[in-house]
């Protein structure tokens, strides 16, 4: 087997293996490009309503009683008091901040979001662990797919070719914008 | 044959990450074993300005559009504080609101003219999209974050 066969095998396995997880960060990458914008992880919604005044209620019976006038039976997680009279309760999947006097309520639901919640998971590295060696792994595979790939064609198409001018064009690119804006 | 076995894959994976709690170590973690009152801190802020110190409470609010920064609850009533970290190098999930944490950082002062602020303040309530009142602010602003390096959520 001469060097060009290996090549070649190396650069066409190692485009089958890193397929999946290419996709993964291109999806990824593009929803996580415009977090100004939303909230590539979760559906995120406000309502804000009025449950009716909860004064006189005793301090047992207060969140099982506002949980229940916002229609809220999900997992509670937690209770605080982060002023005078108000209380933000912590449910899976909702936050509920309520005004006890006026019993103005604001909910901020968040819903993660099919696929892109998982994507991002694992291109931002929220798994850690092993993940982290596997993606270095990957990095160094897409590095090897880059440098095998420069040498799958010979001739006018080759590196020596037309592959030069594209190459050049692919590296102007990042270059151009490093003097545009750093 | 080949398509189950994609969307059986495929499902797998969705659900592998959807169960994956928020608990766990974030950025490097802490080092420092002395918990500080969020409340000392706020009752002398200048003897931490500039030191690393290890603060716990619970989440209460998490920036909505990045996570890029948390409150963490006092240990003294309707007292907060801001814990803020480097986009990108620590990223809190929404549903990290209402878990304990400890964080690990190094006190800031942050002074705001009014301008500051409204635009401050403005921002924030875009990021939740919640509405915002100018009037509301009322003069510049002296306050105190966490430069958070490291936390830890149970």
């Amino acid at each position: 087997m001469n060097w060009r066969h290996l090549n070649r095998t190396i650069h066409r396995d190692l485009g089958y293996l890193c397929c999946g997880l290419t996709l993964i960060y291109v999806i990824s990458g593009v929803a996580v490009n415009h977090v100004d914008r939303w909230n590539p992880s979760y559906r995120l919604t406000r309502i804000e309503s009025n449950i009716g005044s909860l004064t006189g209620i005793t301090q047992e019976k207060l969140v099982p009683e506002i949980m229940q006038r916002v229609g809220e039976n999900r997992q509670l997680k937690n209770v605080f008091s982060s002023a005078p009279g108000e209380m933000t309760v912590f449910v899976e999947g909702n936050t509920i901040v309520v005004n006890l006097l006026s019993g103005n309520t604001v909910q901020e639901r968040y819903l993660p979001r099919s696929f892109l919640y998982e994507v991002n998971f694992l291109h931002l590295n929220h798994p850690k662990k092993l993940w982290t060696w596997f993606a270095d792994l990957y990095a160094i595979g897409l590095g090897l797919l880059a440098i095998t790939g420069l040498f799958v064609l010979q001739g006018r198409q080759g590196i020596k070719g037309r592959g030069a001018v594209l190459v050049a064009v692919g590296l102007s690119v990042p270059l151009f914008f490093l003097w545009l804006y750093l | 044959m080949k398509l189950r076995l994609v969307l059986f894959l495929l499902i797998l994976f969705c659900s592998a990450a959807a169960h994956a709690g928020v608990e766990g170590v974030y950025g490097k973690g802490i080092t420092l074993t002395e918990v500080t009152p969020v409340s000392a801190i706020y009752d002398a802020p200048q003897d931490y300005v500039g030191k690393k110190v290890l603060i716990e409470g619970m989440i209460i609010e998490v920036c909505a559009a990045r996570g890029c920064w948390v409150y963490l609850s006092s240990d003294r009533p309707f007292e907060k504080i801001r814990v803020k970290v480097t986009d990108g190098e620590i990223v809190f999930p929404i549903a990290a609101q209402g878990h304990l944490a400890k964080v690990e950082g190094v006190v800031q002062e942050i002074r705001r003219s009014r301008e500051q602020v409204i635009a401050w303040r403005k921002h924030l309530a875009e990021e939740k999209g919640a509405p915002f009142d100018p009037a509301t602010v009322t003069g510049p602003e002296v306050t105190y974050r966490l430069r958070g390096l490291g936390a830890v959520i149970d």
